[in-house]
């Protein structure tokens, strides 16, 4: 495998992605959950660009990645208000104390 | 550039959503008028549905270019947007007394008329990240709703998990998409199709998107936001969820895998694999539960589990006919699951909610309801005995079609899948007949002795649904209109 930009981009889509995984699965804090998220979404915008510049369509997936930006900003900010009504109502923000559905 | 009739089913929700918030804001009683601009915005939309059905049963599918986005209106489109109207319109009538205590209901009909609109959409587009979008936006609208009671933990509960799951998921199907993007170059559903070819980055495109949409559709082990979100949601929107929000899913995961149907044959079976699996561990979580809702919810996991053997065998075997029984099947539990939830929110709101408690819907709860709330109780059972199966409803109906679609393969793997189906279905009677039981043959309890009366504006919505269940049950080629071209639709996009 030589270092090309195309092979540095998709090592860096898996790296940030195995990251973005391993913190979801391992964190307690939603506001580190939600950031998680976002490091998810980072991936595959660079997943996007890598993936259009493969193919030769990179103005098709440069819209494309702006539009993800886009739409997962509204994600996070709804992740945010869910984290600041829960820190308001239960009291914390670790996803320990919130297991009271179960079965 | 002439707009189709069609494209009004999509645009009339969508610029009538923020409309329905604005005019919620100007009354004292915001959800009344909420509620009622709701209603017409829908009414509306009903009308651009009837043209826009008849001009598919004449003309045939039609097309249409917004940029380089393209749309197109065929058989699936038209169920996905069949099943949103209807139960779209019962839950809008339904939730007027259920929520009239609550505050924020003009956020409640404005988000629900939004995710109408959004789900159509979802159907009739033909471009893959288009198709995220809607996904993504049906999303955004179903978390809001979904942790609809802001001050409740356990709502709040439900909603972040959704979230959190569901975004992980469509992060997925974004990577899935970069895949094929760097494979063929095009987003077109039809274009993909034609250039693609075997390869390990289209199957694990393929792979990707089945785990990705596959969470919204509820496929084991990806189910685990699934119980929670149902048994939180006011009971509209568990209705919404169990009855569209799922199968919108399974759309877009089918419409997704169908442009990747060259790539191999192992769509099919793994499909069906996931219907095993599905019909297996919702049966038996379903039966352990307490709570009426979580145990409908459960039960929507082996009912997506029936659809995927229909749709399984079509991918399989090209085969119309389970396509037809998995699209039939989707419809009827729309229905079916739409009325349960509903009848058992009616309950919940009667003994529960209208006192201003919001504890879960017990099967003990419901012991001798019977005599208080006939019609509830009355529709409840209908809906219940049409899930398991029983003749002569409309759930005994459509799994029968699913189940002679496998029969009819001749393919002695295909037969074992569905006969182990028949038998799952069987075995769901489990659950569901000791809550009819508990309804009529117990004597009633305090709780039911002491709760209000039923409004009759909410027996309105339940007694029609229960009246079609009865009537699809006895002509199920009433239906006809509807699942033929769907699965017409499913097997062209198949390339067969």
């Amino acid at each position: 495998m030589n270092f090309s930009p195309v092979n540095i981009c998709l090592l860096g889509v898996t790296g940030l992605v195995a990251v973005g995984f391993y913190g979801l699965l391992t964190t307690r804090n939603l506001i580190k959950v939600v950031i998680m998220l976002q490091i998810l979404v980072k991936a595959t915008v660079l997943g996007l660009i890598t993936a259009g510049n493969k193919s030769g369509q990179l103005y098709l997936t440069q819209s494309m990645a702006i539009t993800v930006i886009v739409a997962d900003t509204i994600v996070a900010v709804i992740g945010m208000a869910f984290a600041i009504q829960i820190r308001r109502q239960v009291g914390t923000l670790d996803t320990n104390d919130l297991s009271s559905l179960r079965g | 550039m002439t707009v189709p009739v069609w494209a009004w089913i999509i645009v009339l929700p969508l610029i009538t959503s923020p409309l329905v918030y604005f005019i919620g804001h100007l009354g004292k009683s915001r959800g009344i008028f909420a509620q009622r601009t709701a209603l017409l915005a829908l009414a509306a939309t009903w009308v651009a549905f009837v043209l826009a059905a008849q001009d598919l049963q004449l003309n045939g599918i039609s097309r249409l270019m917004v940029g380089s986005i393209s749309l197109k209106f065929d058989g699936l489109s038209l169920l996905l947007a069949m099943i949103a109207m209807v139960l779209g319109s019962f839950v809008v009538v339904f939730s007027g007394h259920y929520l009239a205590n609550e505050d924020g209901q003009e956020k409640y009909y404005a988000m629900l008329v939004a995710m109408i609109g959004v789900m159509i959409g979802l159907g009739c587009t033909n471009d893959l990240f288009n198709l995220w979008i809607w996904f993504e936006a049906m999303a955004v609208t179903s978390y809001l709703l979904v942790a609809f009671y802001k001050d409740l933990p356990t709502s709040l509960e439900a909603g972040i998990k959704y979230l959190v799951q569901s975004a992980a998921g469509s992060v997925l199907v974004l990577l899935a998409i970069g895949l094929v993007v760097a494979e063929t170059g095009v987003l077109n559903l039809d274009e993909i199709r034609q250039t693609a070819e075997s390869s390990p980055a289209l199957m694990a495109a393929g792979i990707l998107f089945v785990i990705g949409y596959g969470v919204k559709t509820a496929l084991v082990p990806l189910h685990t936001w699934l119980p929670d979100a149902h048994s939180q949601a006011p009971s509209g929107i568990s209705a919404m969820l169990s009855g569209i929000v799922i199968e919108a899913g399974l759309i877009a995961l089918l419409r997704s895998l169908s442009a990747l149907s060259g790539v191999t044959t192992f769509w099919g079976p793994l499909l069906m694999g996931f219907g095993i699996l599905n019909m297996v561990v919702g049966n038996l979580m379903a039966l352990g539960q307490a709570q009426v809702k979580r145990m409908l919810a459960y039960s929507s996991l082996v009912h997506v589990g029936y659809m995927l053997i229909g749709l399984g065998i079509a991918f399989s075997m090209s085969d119309v006919i389970g396509a037809q029984g998995g699209f039939f099947h989707m419809f009827t539990h729309g229905l079916m699951k739409g009325l349960a939830f509903l009848a058992a929110g009616s309950m919940l709101y009667t003994l529960h909610i209208s006192m201003g408690d919001h504890r879960p819907l017990l099967f003990d709860d419901l012991a001798g309801a019977a005599k208080r709330y006939p019609w509830a109780a009355l529709t409840l059972s209908i809906a219940l005995f049409s899930l398991a199966g029983l003749p002569p409803l409309a759930g005994f109906m459509s799994k029968w079609q699913i189940f002679v679609a496998g029969v009819d393969t001749h393919n002695g793997w295909i037969i074992a899948v569905v006969a182990f189906a028949a038998l799952n279905s069987v075995f769901s009677l489990a659950y569901y007949a000791p809550l009819v039981n508990a309804v009529y043959r117990c004597e009633p309890s305090a709780i039911v002795l002491s709760g209000k009366r039923l409004p009759a504006v909410m027996k309105l919505p339940l007694m029609l649904m229960a009246l079609g269940i009865i009537a699809i049950g006895i002509w199920p080629s009433l239906m006809n209109w509807l699942t033929e071209p769907a699965g017409t639709a499913l097997l062209a996009s198949l390339g067969g």
